[in-house]
């Protein structure tokens, strides 16, 4: 399975990306939303793991951005943003909302559910 | 906190005042969210290595030193975000008191650092060759700064950058938000509700300078 992560936080995005290489899934990651749009034009990803708030672009601006690229992906929300507002839209917008710090294999299983539904 | 006019002091921006203290300390739960998940994901590395390392796999020392060193960089961020938040909390401690422009000014930065980041925007602080410490009341004081700095946030393209400047003259003292550049002559129907009462409160006022797309906080 491919993953697409996410995240401003390059430590972050960085050693989950090295954790879930670990466990098999083929990883790539990015910082700012123009190289996430860029490698979603290059290659093709089951799922995104994608945080809400970013500089310059929201996770919401960049889901709808890459769905113009890729229409079929999954997406996971996974955001340190805890508001009652970012839940409703995030949980809509995407198949599942998730809070940091998130135990990988809560994130896995949430991961496999999501892409086994869209199968 | 015992003086008993808290409610002369902090009534007339009672809604106001809590706004700033719910958005600052929702960004700053947010840093701290940030700070344990890179902890968290750099804790589980370590027990994959280890895991790993039990099965008879080669560990790479310089990874584990890598991942070592995050924890204590993020535990010095970490550390960072709760001295600001600290000074914040305690600056509802005192009603009047000898306060450092600059200090504060760098202290409601720091605070607003990720709505900054949010908008890929850089905030400078030019210090002025002397301190210029005014009597006031802490909190309100990071108050109209924050406030200040949300309508210059918000009004300033992105990737830009904001410079703030305390200065004292012969007029007085005041803090200039300069590289405004969406600053408009007509800006105080743009500033937030409860803004006039909070800078009746604080005895002072904003002034415009659209040439130099700066605004500017009179302080008395």
């Amino acid at each position: 399975m491919r993953l697409l992560l996410v995240d401003d936080e390059n430590e972050f995005v960085t050693t989950l990306a090295e954790r879930l290489v670990i466990r098999g899934f083929e990883v790539d990651y990015a910082t700012k939303a123009v190289d996430a749009l860029d490698l979603a034009e290059k290659n093709r990803y089951d799922l995104v793991v994608l945080d809400m708030k970013m500089p310059g672009t929201s996770g919401l601006e960049l889901k709808y951005m890459l769905e113009q690229i890729r229409p079929n992906m999954k997406y996971i929300f996974l955001t340190g943003h805890g508001s009652e507002e970012d839940y409703v839209a995030g949980s809509q917008q995407a198949t599942h909302y998730l809070v940091k710090p998130v135990n990988i294999s809560i994130l896995i299983s949430k991961i496999n559910e999501a892409v086994d539904t869209h199968e | 906190m015992n003086n008993p006019d808290t409610s002369s002091q902090y009534g007339p921006i009672g809604e106001c005042g809590l706004r700033f203290f719910g958005k600052v300390s929702a960004s700053i739960s947010h840093e701290i969210k940030n700070v344990l998940a890179i902890i968290n994901e750099n804790a589980g590395l370590l027990e994959d290595l280890s895991f790993a390392a039990q099965r008879g796999a080669a560990i790479d020392p310089e990874r584990l030193n890598r991942a070592c060193l995050q924890f204590s960089k993020q535990i010095r961020r970490a550390d960072g975000i709760i001295k600001n938040m600290n000074q914040f909390a305690h600056s509802v401690d005192q009603f009047a008191a000898p306060v450092d422009l600059c200090n504060t000014t760098e202290l409601v930065c720091n605070l607003a650092g990720r709505l900054a980041a949010m908008r890929k925007i850089t905030l400078q602080i030019i210090p002025p060759h002397a301190p210029v410490v005014i009597d006031a009341n802490p909190f309100l004081l990071e108050n109209l700064i924050w406030l200040g700095l949300e309508y210059a946030l918000e009004n300033t393209s992105e990737a830009l950058s904001l410079t703030l400047a305390p200065e004292q003259s012969d007029s007085g003292t005041s803090l200039r938000i300069t590289g405004i550049d969406g600053l408009s002559e007509d800006f105080s129907d743009k500033l937030p509700a409860g803004c006039k009462d909070l800078l009746s409160a604080s005895n002072a006022h904003l002034a415009v300078d659209t040439a130099h797309k700066a605004l500017i906080i009179h302080l008395s």
